[in-house]
């Protein structure tokens, strides 16, 4: 019974959506996101990134994600947008399978720490963001 | 193929190469100040952009900009307003708000002002004009060895307006001068306490 739902445990996290970086962080600014792992596999994501500093990512399950819905948990410290990416991803699986890409784009705009919340039809992923002031 | 390319690409690439962002300029205007999009935005300077979209099967859509951070750089009408020192993301975005790009602008105080003839050659010393001669000047604003983008509100002044007149010639920045009597006249263009003068005599 703990083997099957172990299991389950995992095919569940491996359905999940994965989160790509798409844009470069300015000079002397932060935008970067990290991948936060447990035994379990991933759980979320951590991002550190300046204010006034926008970061663009992908969504794939593993073909582009569908019906993506991106919701900050604090839009005051963290805005975040759809995006249209121009681009068609394959699906790694799928022969003949391409879409457009599914992509968001996240804005720092106050220091502090709150949540995106990245929704999907082919699952969730959570961002835990921390916004730290830009030089002055 | 890539050479023509490189012609073209004359003003700033979004962070998703998806559109351009340049200046509002002539093609034959070596002066305009807003030639200069991949400089950081003079502080009280405004900066005019022009955006064009290079999207897979799809002609420019309705574009606006926004700025991640309005306290550094700001969006005011057709103009980015540069507030204070500092770096803001301008999104670009469609009608419902999805971000089609971004780009990373720069704001800098401004520590020098020099002055130029419209075709870009650097005032540095005495000019001579004949009575009826007219000179066209237009000022660049630095950041140390930085030359900054924007157009900012600089004041002009004449120390003997009878010998030099001082008249707009349709741009913000630039200036004509033309030569009305003999005699001898400092022109001197300030933002606050940053000022680049030029002495000039006018000779019968």
């Amino acid at each position: 019974m703990k083997l099957a739902l172990l299991a389950l445990t995992l095919v569940v996290a491996a359905c999940n959506p994965i989160l790509s970086v798409e844009s470069p962080a300015p000079p002397g600014r932060s935008a970067r996101m990290d991948e936060v792992k447990n035994f379990w596999g991933l759980q979320y994501y951590r991002m550190e990134l300046s204010t006034g500093v926008a970061l663009a990512l992908t969504c794939t399950a593993p073909s582009p994600c569908e019906h993506m819905k991106v919701v900050s948990d604090d839009p005051a410290i963290v805005e975040v947008r759809l995006a249209s990416l121009g681009v068609l991803q394959k699906n790694p699986w799928g022969q003949s399978s391409q879409q457009t890409s599914a992509a968001l784009v996240v804005v720092g705009k106050a220091a502090g720490r709150t949540t995106v919340r990245v929704t999907s039809k082919d699952g969730d992923r959570d961002i835990h963001i921390t916004v730290i002031p830009s030089p002055s | 193929m890539w050479f023509l390319l490189g012609l073209s690409a004359c003003g700033t690439a979004g962070a998703l190469h998806q559109t351009t962002l340049m200046g509002q300029c002539a093609t034959d205007d070596a002066a305009c100040s807003r030639r200069h999009p991949v400089a950081p935005i003079a502080v009280g300077a405004r900066f005019h952009p022009e955006v064009e979209a290079d999207l897979a099967g799809s002609t420019t859509p309705n574009l606006r900009l926004e700025s991640a951070a309005s306290d550094v750089l700001a969006v005011e009408g057709d103009a980015l307003v540069a507030k204070k020192a500092g770096a803001s993301a301008v999104l670009i975005t469609t009608d419902d708000g999805s971000v089609v790009d971004f780009v990373h602008m720069w704001v800098a105080p401004i520590t020098t002002i020099s002055l130029a003839r419209r075709d870009g050659d650097r005032l540095t010393g005495d000019v001579g004009l004949a009575v009826g001669e007219d000179l066209v000047i237009a000022p660049a604003l630095w950041h140390d060895a930085q030359r900054l983008a924007g157009e900012a509100d600089l004041a002009w002044t004449s120390s003997n307006p009878a010998a030099l007149e001082i008249m707009r010639d349709g741009s913000t920045d630039r200036r004509r001068l033309r030569a009305r009597t003999p005699g001898k006249t400092t022109i001197t263009v300030a933002l606050g306490e940053t000022k680049a003068s030029i002495d000039v005599e006018v000779l019968p």
